[in-house]
Formats: structure tokens, C-alpha cells, sequence
């Protein structure tokens, strides 16, 4: 332990000046065949936790608690706080980023569809500056990423 | 951040700092894929990986699963679950439609209902159910109507899945036809109109109020059909419908309405949003069509409960994350389902399609199961191949080559296929 923590201390004395990407190939190089190691980067990936065990009682009622909801943000400009709030009384605004980019035909059809048979109650100028924002982001166009 | 190894260190502490040659190479080794994320977004192009580009989060009673949407809950499994046989309740697929699923029930108030044009309504209880009907149990698959939608071109608005949006249990429960003796289905019924604890918070009437979905009387898929409160031998997870699930082996999960609560005897055709308008399908071969005559608004619809899941197959292993040695025998598993019979064949090609041997099958779990299929195959040159695999079902249906189209984005059945990279052995 003690030995890792005085490398640790020279590495990173060493690490500002160096920044090298990998391994040195001087030790790897000895080994036929062997060609890197020791590599690590970043968790770029993220991690998740794991849930903590349940503490249920003997009763007839089954809970599993709250959903949890991931949504990603929504892109910035005109007509997104309406955006937010009349589409989010029925669904997270996940249902637009997890779309591929559409036609403005399409989100146009989607919002009266909202409207028509889902029964959304958006006021027309509201549905029209959503209409409007979603075309603005969210067509092949105009959305890059 | 730092990048040096211990080892490493130690080498150049000894050797000192010549041996510190960091060549491009060992760089470019760094920065492999695996470290990188996905994209998150596919543009308007097919989604060309297995699953859907989203990332994994958590939720109760479920593994890391891949999030389409949050609230509705729509969550795709990742393939390696699809390695085996039978689907773990834990990474089972979900796909809600509307936003208030139930946290909680309460099994001492909780009926299932059977209602409508019976003799005798009912009322049963969740231990009645177990109790006061025989047991029975089916191996069947479940899969969203809109499976693989990623893979449309042009793209389709809606749950945009890759391969992950289907999943195999065995489910035990009552048959849906003794409980329906039970409570005496009058003459004149012509519908059973199925609804869940789930709904939304629409105005009542509307697509957002609650979601309910109907089958003619006569329909045989109904002899199958059962009311499931066991998945895989345990109770069903909440979001795959706890307490119980209708079961319609065969036919599209749309029909197997999760958290079942009502059950109700119809006299007229069914005529609310989620039959009259949603869930429909172009009346033709494969219920193929094109954006142009989709368009027209002359396109002839029917209800998707019409037709049974078509014949399907996937590769699993290997998925093109290992580079593959020449040389080396690969075991290539995959499963394969239909709802319309038991898959009778697996073919694989390892010339993009080309030509095709007969893959070995796995155990037979029942006609509506998965079908676990290998091959074992032995890449002689290094270099880019293309893995393909097809299923035929005893209908004497084989999975086509060619895309489908239709503007819900349903009833993807194409031949799959898996690219991987070979490399020099010596």
C-alpha cells in the first residue's frame, strides 16, 4: 500500500509535465506479443448505483416507489417553456429527443394528433408556437445532434 | 487526468527518461472504442446498431435497461439478455402508452373484474384467481407491435427501438376461457375489451384517458390467451403489470394488457381510440405500403390483432464488440420466434446472404417460446465479413430480404444480419 502511495505521489508530480496517453513500451516491449497494459482512462461512461434492498411489511399492499425520470434537455429558443408545460401534462419531453429528426409535416400532424385525439388542452396560438419550435429544433435540417 | 501506469512509471523511474516513447500507435490503442459513448442520436438515417441509441438507467425491480422515455416508461432490453432462452423478469422490456402507471396495489381491494354482457359478473380476488381455477402455464413471447421502428427508412414517429422491445417468459395463470365460462359470456357478445390499472391524465374518451384494447369473440388466439400472475415461476414485476397480465401467445404485446383489472363482454365493435385509430395496419402482404400512398389517405386499414407476430430471428453472439481471430471456430447463438407456429428452421450465411446452411436449434419450449439456434462457424480470411441469419416457421413463411414500410412503423421481420471484423492470427 504504502509503496502504491509514494508511486501515486511521483506520478502525479510527473503527470503535469508528461501526460502521456499510454504505457511505456521500453517494459511492454520485453514480452512478445504483448503490446500495451496497465492502460486506464476516465469512467466516460458513467456508472449507475445499485437500489438499496426493500424493507416491506407483511400487508396486502405491493409498492415499488417513484418512477425515476431521466430527461435529457430539451434544445434552447422560442416556444420552449410552452413546450414544457402543456406536453409535459401527458409525457416527459423525452418524447421529442427520442425521435429521429422529422419533417415539419410531421410534427405539425403530431401536435393536432396531441390535440385532436389525445385530448391536449392547447389553445391554438400555443399549439401553433409549438408547432413552431419543434420545426425550428427538431427536423432533419435543423437537428444536428 | 492521469494516464500513466504504475508499471509504467516504475519502468521509466528505472530505465529513465528515454524509454518514454510514446508512439502515435500506443495512443490510437488508448482511444479504442469501448471507452467511448454511443451517439446519442442516429439523424434522420437507419439506426444500424441492435439496440436503440439510449443510454441505461435504473428503475425498481429492473436491471440496467435501456430508457427510450421516462414518464410514460418505455425501456428496451440489451441484447445479451437474449443469449438464453427465457428473458429474466429483471431485464424484461417495458412499454407504457400513458403516464399514471401505478407505485402501488393493494391486493386486499384489488378485483379482477369480468363484466358487460355476462350472466354472471365477477369479482375475484388476486388469491381467488389461484385458488378457485387450475393453473396452467405458456411459454410465450412478447413483442411490441412497433419492434426494431429504428429500422424504418423513411423514419416513423413513435417508440424508436432497435431489436430490444421483445422478451420470453412463462407465464402462469388462469385460461382467459374458463374464467370467461365462470362468468357466462351472453349471446350477442361480438368483443372482449381488455383495460388496466394504468391510464393518463386525458379527458375521458380521448387516447390520453386510458388505454383499452378489444379481440373478436371468436378469435382462436383467445384459446391460448391466459391471465398471468406468475412470470418466470415469480410475481410479475411492476412494470411488466402486477398483479396480472393478459397472455395472448402469438399475437403483439399491444394485446397484453398489463395490470388487468377489467374484462368486459362487448356487444358492438369497439370504436375507442386505441382500436379505431391507433395500432392499425395497412391491409396488404406484410402490411407494406409507401410513404406516398400512406399519404393519400386512401390507405386501407385494420386492426394490427388481425394478423399474428411474423417469423423472426436474431443473431446474439457474436455482436462485433471482440475482434474475431482467423481461423478460430466462433459458436454463433441467436433465438428465433413466430407467432404463427413454431419456428421449424434457422438458416445462417456467412456470405452476406448469399447462400445458407441449416443452424442447429435449441430445446423446444412451446410454439410461442423463443427457439435458441447455433452454428459453428470458421472464418478462414482475416477482413470484414457479413453474418446473416433467417427463420421459416411451419406456416412455410421465411423471413424476406427486403424492408418494410408502413407509417406506424410495425411488423419488421427482415433477414438480420451482423458484420464483424476478422482478424490475422499469425
Amino acid at each position: 500500500m504504502i509503496r502504491k502511495r509514494c508511486v501515486g505521489i511521483i506520478l502525479l508530480a510527473a503527470a503535469g509535465a508528461l501526460a502521456p496517453a499510454s504505457t511505456a513500451l521500453s517494459q511492454a516491449t520485453k514480452i512478445p506479443g504483448l503490446v500495451e497494459e496497465g492502460a486506464y482512462d476516465a469512467g466516460n461512461l458513467g456508472m449507475s448505483m445499485q437500489r438499496a434492498p426493500r424493507n416491506d411489511d407483511a400487508g396486502a399492499v405491493y409498492a415499488v416507489g417513484a418512477w425515476p425520470t431521466y430527461t435529457p434537455p430539451l434544445a434552447d429558443g422560442d416556444g420552449k417553456a410552452l413546450v414544457q408545460s402543456f406536453c409535459g401534462i401527458c409525457h416527459s419531453t423525452t418524447y421529442i429527443t427520442m425521435q429521429p429528426p422529422l419533417p415539419s409535416a410531421s410534427w405539425e400532424h403530431l401536435v393536432d394528433k396531441m390535440i385532436r385525439t389525445f385530448g391536449a388542452p392547447i389553445p391554438r396560438p400555443a399549439a401553433q408556437a409549438i408547432s413552431a419550435y419543434l420545426k425550428t429544433h427538431y427536423t432533419p435540417e435543423t437537428r444536428k445532434e | 487526468m492521469m494516464h500513466l501506469s504504475r508499471r509504467s512509471l516504475l519502468a521509466w523511474l528505472g530505465s529513465g527518461a528515454a524509454g518514454l516513447a510514446f508512439s502515435a500507435q500506443a495512443r490510437a490503442q488508448v482511444a479504442s472504442q469501448a471507452t467511448t459513448p454511443l451517439p446519442s442520436f442516429t439523424g434522420p438515417g437507419v439506426n444500424p446498431y441492435w439496440n436503440g441509441v439510449n443510454p441505461f438507467v435504473s428503475y425498481p425491480q429492473k436491471l440496467p435497461l435501456l430508457r427510450m422515455t421516462d414518464r410514460g416508461i418505455q425501456l428496451e432490453t440489451p441484447r445479451p439478455y437474449f443469449l438464453a432462452p427465457f428473458t429474466p423478469n429483471a431485464a424484461f422490456y417495458v412499454r407504457y402508452h400513458l403516464d399514471l402507471i401505478p407505485n402501488a396495489v393493494d391486493l386486499s381491494t384489488w378485483r379482477l373484474n369480468v363484466e358487460g354482457n355476462v350472466a354472471r359478473p365477477l369479482q375475484l380476488g388476486f388469491d381467488e384467481l389461484a385458488k378457485n381455477f387450475k393453473a396452467v402455464s405458456v411459454a410465450a413471447v412478447n413483442q411490441c407491435s412497433g419492434n426494431s421502428r429504428s429500422r424504418f427508412q423513411p423514419r416513423v414517429p413513435g417508440a424508436q427501438w432497435g431489436n430490444g422491445g421483445m422478451g420470453n417468459a412463462r407465464w402462469t395463470g388462469v385460461r382467459l376461457r374458463e374464467l370467461l365460462a365462470s362468468a357466462g359470456i351472453k349471446p350477442g357478445t361480438v368483443q372482449l375489451q381488455f383495460q388496466g390499472l394504468d391510464r393518463g391524465p386525458g379527458p375521458q374518451g380521448k387516447g390520453a384517458d386510458a388505454v383499452m384494447k378489444s379481440l373478436d369473440l371468436t378469435d382462436p388466439a383467445l384459446d391460448d390467451a391466459i391471465v398471468a400472475y406468475l412470470m418466470n415461476d415469480e410475481p410479475l414485476p411492476m412494470l411488466n403489470g402486477f398483479p396480472v397480465r393478459l397472455i395472448v401467445p402469438g399475437k403483439f404485446g399491444v394485446y397484453w394488457t398489463k395490470h388487468l383489472t377489467w374484462i368486459r363482454a362487448l356487444t358492438t365493435e369497439d370504436t375507442n381510440y386505441w382500436m379505431a385509430a391507433a395500432y392499425r395496419i395497412p391491409d396488404t402482404p406484410r402490411a407494406d405500403t409507401t410513404p406516398a400512398k400512406a399519404a393519400s389517405g386512401r390507405l386501407k386499414t385494420v386492426p394490427i390483432g388481425h394478423v399474428r407476430m411474423p417469423v423472426r430471428s436474431f443473431i446474439i453472439v457474436p455482436d462485433g464488440s471482440s475482434k474475431l481471430p482467423a481461423g478460430l471456430p466462433v459458436r454463433v447463438q441467436g433465438i428465433a420466434f413466430s407467432g404463427d407456429g413454431p419456428v421449424v428452421k434457422v438458416e445462417f450465411s456467412e456470405d452476406d446472404g448469399r447462400s445458407w446452411l441449416e443452424a442447429t436449434l435449441g430445446a423446444d419450449h412451446g410454439p410461442y417460446s423463443f427457439r435458441t439456434w447455433e452454428h459453428t462457424w470458421k472464418p478462414s480470411r482475416s477482413g470484414k465479413h457479413v453474418i446473416a441469419v433467417r427463420a421459416t416457421d411451419a406456416k412455410d413463411n421465411v423471413q424476406p430480404d427486403a424492408p418494410v414500410w408502413n407509417p406506424g412503423g410495425y411488423l419488421w421481420n427482415r433477414i438480420e444480419r451482423q458484420a464483424l471484423i476478422v482478424g490475422a492470427a499469425s
